[in-house]
């Protein structure tokens, strides 16, 4: 629902967008981890969801994301897919 | 010598150990199945050295430093214990991710060995690794192994490789530079170099033919199973053949036959003693020992085919789809999504089920879940099922699939007691989980692990049970004074004598008879020992043929010898199923919470729902079937009234030892 509104310019600015907002079936880049849990960001990194790697929806579950990263798939809660910036 | 099995989650480490060992350890087609290191000695036939060669068997990881529990169990057993050799599991269809473990373990400087494993899968994928190449890349043997497959599954030279490379020097390709680990820029850019390397091997060694996109069915499935409306009517349905199969069809069928051989042994022991021996001799060896331990492996096969079943699901990779499903509710009661993982575990039996809430980081929800789990129906219930299931409602499959669903309902509202009695509700739980592929599930390997499970059943049926059911034949046969009671006198009986109070409190839940009372004392020994206690009080020692009507066997007579209507019935099967686990499985909560106060806390809830649903359940029963409320209904009220409004009080109570704060836990 919110994917409609995501790419709207609020006062000229560009909103960023982050995974949860992401539609799906569609091949993102991650632009960055936005957490200040460092070990958060390093257990995703040590996932290969880190900076300039490819990422993609497969499928949403009432807030849980299907996602695949580097030849695998994870479910995240949409918590996480929120610190995930595309 | 010690090697250890090192690699990410559900990369076949369990697996593959069980081939090298021999072993019949819990496998799952999902991550976080392992939880503790396990050893054993490599097998005769693959060791061919003449030296003594353990293997240990590590919970996955990710990565060297540990973010997981699990992790930090693998990393600690590495850099603590010195394995002479490290075996690297290495999942051949995801070497990016696997590699970046690898470099990390190639800079221990312990000799390392990669086993590229399921690379069986890689035909299937369009995919080619040159694992020479990757060898020389890498500075260590690679051996491509298949740990599913019985024979050219690559294991004996990944052993000789290993005994080779015993005092060898590791000398790594990827040197990480001089890192601070204060500053996390730098720690960043390191772990970025070292991605990059990855990056660049995998470039040089893996082949991918272009337009395969090899999980497009998967995904396609994954849609359907793990879909926000249809996951749980799917998951019922499929828990309910699981039970039609094992409970109404296979399993009976099974049961028949063994019965009959239990009988066969029974009367052939008769034949032989009858006369010979003091009655009280013979009632003992033929009622208590015979007929109890036989009632209750006459419900092996139906547990058989169950863990068969369930294995099969495990196997396919439909478990972490449940447990996909399932972590929407348990956000909202908060508790964390791996919580589930314990509750499937407990399937089988709580034990093993309860030690799994270790991998859960937050306290609260560690101790929360360890004090749930007991809710899901083990395997030693579901004979009591199985039973009443037989004897009352014609064995149909909806009286163990609704067991089922109502141990997942009370553990979902009793996380929500426990969130507002602790005043922790501002916890929140990162949730991630690795969805295994699907795959063709074995059968060689769901039988295995059947066998696994049963075999820890036989063995209960052969000590405790047996030991149990012959003191309960003592207790039965004497009283007080140590005379036989006489018949029709059963009532006078140390057994009477003692569960008598007990049955009194019953009353208000239909089955305040002393001889449901006993049967319910005794599954705290062990759970199947309520249908073993059943035989022996009642003396009926064949429970299940129901299409024969033949001496005592039929489920009609049955009832009609315990004087239970089904209402009571059901409601006898609610408490035995929803108050406190078996001793054992106390002792596990015990030592996973270490806390005297969450044990006692747990134990006093545990036996407040079983007490409180039994009751609904046979008031409610009683109104429906004959309009108006049963016996005892008052003071059962009272009693119900007041547990449930002694916890409404705690939760009202601001709890000011808490303190709310955000954990991490996947």
């Amino acid at each position: 629902m919110s994917e409609a509104y995501a790419d709207i310019m609020l006062d000229g600015n560009i909103m960023i967008k982050n995974l949860s907002e992401g539609s799906v079936n569609t091949e993102y880049i991650i632009s960055d981890i936005k957490t200040d849990d460092p070990e958060l960001k390093n257990f995703l990194f040590s996932l290969g969801c880190y900076e300039g790697e490819k990422v993609k929806i497969i499928s949403r579950l009432a807030g849980n994301l299907v996602i695949s990263v580097k030849n695998a798939r994870y479910s995240i809660g949409s918590d996480l897919a929120e610190v995930i910036i595309i | 010598m010690k090697i250890a099995l090192a690699g990410n989650p559900n990369s076949g480490k369990t697996t593959l150990f069980n081939a090298i060992t021999g072993r019949i350890e819990h496998v799952g087609n999902w991550a976080g199945v392992t939880v503790a290191k396990k050893e054993g000695a490599v097998k005769k036939a693959l060791n061919k050295t003449g030296v003594s060669m353990s293997v240990v068997d590590l919970p996955g990881a990710y990565s060297i430093s540990p973010f997981t529990s699990e992790e930090s169990i693998t990393s600690g057993f590495v850099k603590n214990e010195k394995p002479d050799v490290i075996i690297n599991v290495v999942d051949a269809s995801n070497l990016n991710r696997s590699l970046f473990f690898t470099t990390q373990l190639l800079e221990l400087g312990i000799p390392l060995v990669v086993a590229l494993n399921k690379s069986d899968l890689l035909l299937k994928r369009n995919l080619t690794i040159d694992s020479e190449k990757l060898s020389v890349l890498l500075g260590c043997p690679v051996v491509n192994t298949v740990s599913t497959k019985r024979r050219n599954n690559g294991l004996v030279e990944l052993i000789s490789e290993s005994a080779g490379r015993v005092g060898s020097q590791q000398i790594s390709p990827f040197r990480s530079p001089k890192v601070n680990l204060f500053d996390p820029s730098s720690v960043d850019d390191a772990d970025r170099d070292r991605f990059s390397f990855v990056n660049d091997l995998v470039y040089k060694v893996e082949m991918r033919k272009k337009g395969s996109d090899k999980y497009a069915l998967q995904d396609k499935v994954d849609r359907f199973l793990a879909n926000k409306w249809l996951g749980i009517p799917v998951f019922a349905m499929v828990m309910w053949t699981v039970f039609a199969i094992s409970q109404t069809y296979a399993g009976p069928f099974l049961a028949d036959l063994l019965v009959g051989w239990i009988d066969g042994l029974y009367v052939f022991v008769e034949g032989l003693i009858d006369g010979k021996v003091s009655p009280i001799l013979q009632s003992l060896l033929l009622d208590g020992i015979i007929g109890g331990v036989g009632a209750v492996v006459g419900f092996l096969p139906l547990i058989m085919v169950l863990f068969w079943l369930l294995a099969i699901l495990e196997d396919v990779g439909y478990m972490a789809r449940v447990a996909l499903i399932m972590d929407r509710f348990f956000k909202k009661v908060g508790l964390s999504g791996k919580s589930i993982i314990p509750m499937i575990i407990s399937t089988g039996c709580a034990i093993p089920g309860i030690m799994a809430t270790r991998t859960i980081k937050n306290e609260r929800q560690r101790r929360t879940t360890a004090m749930l789990t007991p809710f899901m129906p083990c395997g030693a219930k579901l004979p009591v099922i199985a039973l009443f299931a037989g004897v009352f409602f014609k064995d149909a499959a909806w009286v163990g699939t609704a067991m089922y669903f109502t141990g997942i309902g009370i553990i979902i509202a009793g996380a929500l007691i426990v969130v507002r009695i602790t005043g922790d509700t501002n916890a929140r739980s990162y949730f991630i989980m690795e969805l295994p592929e699907y795959r063709i599930p074995s059968i060689k390997r769901a039988t295995s692990s059947m066998l696994a499970r049963g075999k820890a059943f036989i063995v209960k049926a052969g000590t405790i049970i047996l030991l149990c059911n012959a003191v309960i034949q003592i207790m039965q046969s004497f009283n007080w004074k140590f005379q036989m009671v006489a018949e029709g006198d059963e009532s006078t009986s140390i057994l009477a004598g003692l569960a008598n109070p007990f049955a009194f409190l019953l009353i208000p839940l239909g089955f305040g008879v002393w001889q449901l009372a006993a049967a319910a004392i005794t599954g705290f020994i062990a759970k199947e020992n309520v249908v073993g206690t059943l035989a022996v009080v009642y003396s009926i020692t064949n429970f299940i043929d129901t299409e024969e009507l033949a001496l005592v066997s039929g489920g009609a007579d049955v009832a009609s010898i315990m004087g239970i209507g089904s209402v009571a019935a059901l409601s006898y099967l609610v408490f035995n199923l929803f108050t406190p686990p078996c001793f054992a499985a106390i002792g596990a909560m015990n030592s996973e919470m270490n806390s005297r106060k969450w044990l006692w806390a747990g134990i006093g809830f545990q036996f407040s729902m079983g007490y409180s649903l039994s009751f609904l359940t046979y008031q409610i029963g009683t109104l429906i079937t004959t309009g108006a409320v049963g016996t005892g209904f008052l003071p059962g009220l009272a009693f119900v009234l007041l547990i449930s409004g002694y916890f409404a009080y705690l939760m009202k109570r601001d709890d000011k030892e808490t303190v709310p704060q955000l954990k991490m836990s996947f």
